[in-house]
């Protein structure tokens, strides 16, 4: 039973008191045992308690797979030694070949330019998309909100097959349309092209994952206080100017959000290179997973070296996330 | 097919007494059921099982009908794990990690290496029948399932790459079936410029084990040069006939003389995509790929696509594809039962499912008695002329003659950059010389890890 009740529910609180005092004068109520331990529960301890469950649930899902894979990093393993449960240690040599893998670089260099395209992008489209569906007086906005919010229903191996087929190159819509409009006189092969393969990538990428970005901006609008907007027309204040003196440094919070957020999706994308180029032509297309996916389950199945080289790409993303926040916030500051 | 004998009249009173008890006294002795002599296949196993189940790739319908056979005929539901075909190892060996259970599953010659190094393939010699199952084997069959003289599968079907051209265009173009590679590249040009078709070839050249690389082994041994010799050491330096073959083959991509989309596709897609009829010529790939693109309820050119051979003495490449017991099974004599229904003899004594891929996928065997017999003359009929193909059949090697790394382990993850500097090379971000000279360093480096 609870001794502190730290609510504002002062009338539940003597209710609760009143049963008490009825229940230890031998009250109608039932009689319960004392267990005395129990009942004198500090709020800091109960809390404890409390949490315990989240925090063996998250040790169990979380906690423990992550701690493995770091164990596996350091040793020699493949699928047979997985299911014996045996695994010869090998040290930082995992990290050593990866280190030393040109293909480990150049996929780390494909990740960082993949994960700049498509983060700026989206940020720049998600605020421009906001506003626009934020309009009031233009009725289209409402349809706008909903249409938009479709491509994130759709799933990521899904949205890739259509858009290799919007990329085929004697069939494609993309070139159709582009040749329908005069934009080009041959068909272009974008995911054929080393030079435009990675690129190409980067545009399903932003149209399956853009709404979620779209969603946490206009949100963050909504909570912009409009009296803001008029006093600073009434100074004569034109829309760039609110935009650049009102709505930009009150959006910077949630824009750190999506910043980190979407650096860390984007330095992971798997399905789009898996349906659309699977790394070529060439190398053009390695990015980090890809690697990690490659090496751990494809002959000769070593999934040592894929974990290392997760652990490196997730220090990369962990070290990217601390510095956004550390740099954001202090010139907030 | 072999008879099961039955009958007992031939034998005297006391002959037939004496043979009984001693059937008896050895059935006691190892638990399991008396065999008729030859037809283990038909013999039910001594011990029970629930399911079984096997993991496989996708290829058509070919799983449906045998499984119901095998239900119906001893009683043991099936349970299938399908994936797609560059998928299928990274499905198996995750399973296998996963210490699962999995009694049957199949290999590309390419990846089988890996999956018996990795310890996840039970050797097949001294189960019933192994034997005679080895001494119908083909050539090409021999060399994938027998492995350091050990049987380790049963054929699931075998191949020959072979060449194929769309009639409209060629009679369009009054070109004949090219004869050597030089004739190939004028009547690319020719048809290019006289506005035939804007890409005469279709490559298959998407990368993968068989795709980009088959193609490239497939050109190099027709021009007389082989990968690696029999001793393992590699044909790719200076002047080698695999570094020209990849500096002719580089052109067709440059001058746009070939399909850009032949740098994805893998085998089914590129028949898939050769159905379009803007291409003359596809391959050399996979004889099968006409059951998609003769076959009129897939194809708009069904029926007006022909095969041919490899210029020169016409020499080309095969390969077969195996099933195998897995050493994660659940019962060992009931894995062996139903490698044979997918691999071999059903309880009938027929190699029913060897049959039916013939006549409903186009597949050939790797039986020698069911390539010879008319479930491939005749059930090949419908997509193509089996008399040509079984021509270009004879004068196939099984691939790992001409690449002989296909037996290592580090086969397959050479492979992986085979196709990434080869399209390097394809799409001229690299020379030939280039592409050849960082294949040569990477056998040691994938030797090495």
């Amino acid at each position: 039973m609870l001794r502190h009740i730290d609510r504002g529910d002062q009338g539940s609180a003597e209710k609760l008191s009143a049963l008490e005092a009825d229940h230890d004068s031998g009250g109608a109520l039932p009689a319960a045992p004392k267990r005395r331990g129990s009942a004198e529960l500090s709020a800091g301890k109960l809390g404890v308690v409390m949490n315990l469950p989240t925090l063996a649930t998250l040790a169990l899902v979380l906690a423990y797979p992550i701690g493995y894979a770091a164990y596996l990093s350091f040793h020699k393993v493949t699928p047979a030694q997985l299911r014996r449960g045996v695994f010869p240690s090998v040290g930082l040599g995992n990290y050593q070949r990866i280190l030393s893998d040109p293909l480990f670089l150049l996929a780390l260099k494909n990740t960082l330019v993949f994960t700049a395209v498509t983060v700026v992008a989206e940020l720049a489209l998600a605020i421009a998309i906001a506003l626009l569906i934020g309009q009031r007086q233009v009725w289209t906005s409402r349809v706008t909100r909903f249409l938009i919010l479709l491509p994130y229903a759709v799933p990521p191996i899904a949205n890739g097959l259509i858009w290799s087929f919007m990329y085929n190159f004697d069939f494609g819509f993309l070139n159709r349309l582009l040749f329908s409009a005069g934009l080009i006189s041959k068909p272009v092969n974008w995911i054929g092209d080393p030079n435009t393969a990675l690129f190409a990538l980067t545009v399903p990428y932003i149209w399956r994952t853009l709404p979620f970005a779209v969603l946490l901006v206009h949100a963050a609008l909504q909570g912009i206080n409009p009296e803001l907007f008029e006093a600073a027309s009434v100074d004569g204040a034109g829309p760039f100017t609110r935009f650049r003196h009102i709505t930009l440094p009150l959006l910077v919070p949630i824009l750190v959000v999506l910043l980190v957020l979407r650096t860390s999706f984007a330095f992971v994308v798997f399905e789009e290179v898996l349906a659309i180029t699977q790394g070529g032509p060439g190398d053009a297309t390695w990015v980090a997973v890809w690697y990690s996916y490659k090496r751990s389950f494809a002959p000769p199945f070593d999934i040592g070296i894929g974990a290392a080289s997760a652990y490196v790409l997730a220090l990369i993303i962990g070290a990217l996330a601390l510095a956004y926040v550390t740099m954001i916030y202090r010139r907030i500051e | 097919m072999m008879g099961r004998p039955t009958g007992t009249g031939a034998l005297g009173r006391r002959a037939l007494l004496k043979s009984s008890t001693a059937a008896l006294a050895l059935a006691a002795l190892f638990g399991r059921p008396t065999r008729a002599a030859g037809t283990p296949w038909a013999d039910r196993p001594a011990t029970r099982v629930d399911r079984l189940n096997f993991v496989v790739w996708t290829y058509g319908d070919i799983y449906t009908k045998i499984s119901k056979k095998f239900d119906d005929d001893w009683g043991v539901p099936l349970d299938a794990t399908i994936s797609s075909f560059n998928d299928h190892p990274t499905k198996l060996m995750t399973m296998y990690a996963g210490g699962e259970t999995i009694d049957v599953s199949e290999s590309s010659p390419f990846s089988f290496p890996n999956f018996i190094t990795q310890g996840l393939v039970e050797p097949l010699d001294g189960l019933p029948g192994s034997d005679e199952y080895q001494k119908n084997f083909t050539e090409s069959a021999k060399q994938v399932a027998v492995v350091d003289g050990k049987l380790m599968g049963l054929p699931y079907f075998s191949t020959v790459w072979v060449w194929n051209y769309y009639t409209d265009l060629m009679e369009k173009a009054r070109f004949e079936p090219f004869k050597t590679y030089d004739e190939l590249l004028e009547q690319c040009r020719k048809a290019k410029k006289d506005g035939i078709c804007d890409y005469s070839i279709q490559w298959v050249a998407g990368v993968g084990l068989e795709q980009l690389p088959g193609t490239w082994y497939q050109l190099t041994w027709n021009r007389g040069g082989v990968f690696f010799d029999k001793a393992g050491n590699h044909q790719l330096g200076p002047g080698s006939i695999a570094r020209e073959t990849l500096k002719w083959w580089i052109p067709t991509f440059t001058e746009q003389l070939a399909d850009p989309e032949s740098l994805k596709v893998q085998f089914t897609t590129s028949a898939k995509a050769f159905c379009a009829g803007k291409n003359i010529y596809r391959g050399p790939n996979h004889h099968y790929g006409l059951n998609i693109i003769n076959d009129p309820t897939q194809s708009p050119i069904a029926g007006k696509v022909k095969v041919m051979g490899s210029p020169g003495d016409g020499k080309t490449i095969g390969d077969t594809h195996v099933y195998f017991l897995c050493s994660a099974n659940r019962d060992k004599e009931w894995a062996w039962k139903l490698l044979q229904y997918l691999g071999g003899r059903t309880k009938d004594g027929a190699y029913t499912q060897a049959n039916n891929l013939a006549r409903d996928a186009m597949l050939g065997s790797g039986y020698a008695s069911v390539m010879k017999s008319a479930a491939i003359t005749e059930g090949w009929k419908p997509w193509g002329d089996p008399e040509k193909i079984l021509e270009i059949w004879d004068k196939a090697i099984y691939v790992g003659e001409m690449c002989n790394s296909i037996y290592k382990p580090w086969h397959f993850p050479w492979t992986d950059r085979v196709n990434i500097e080869v399209q390097k090379a394809l799409t001229g971000q690299i020379t030939a010389d280039r592409c050849c000279d960082t294949l040569i360093a990477a056998i040691k480096e994938v030797q090495k890890s």
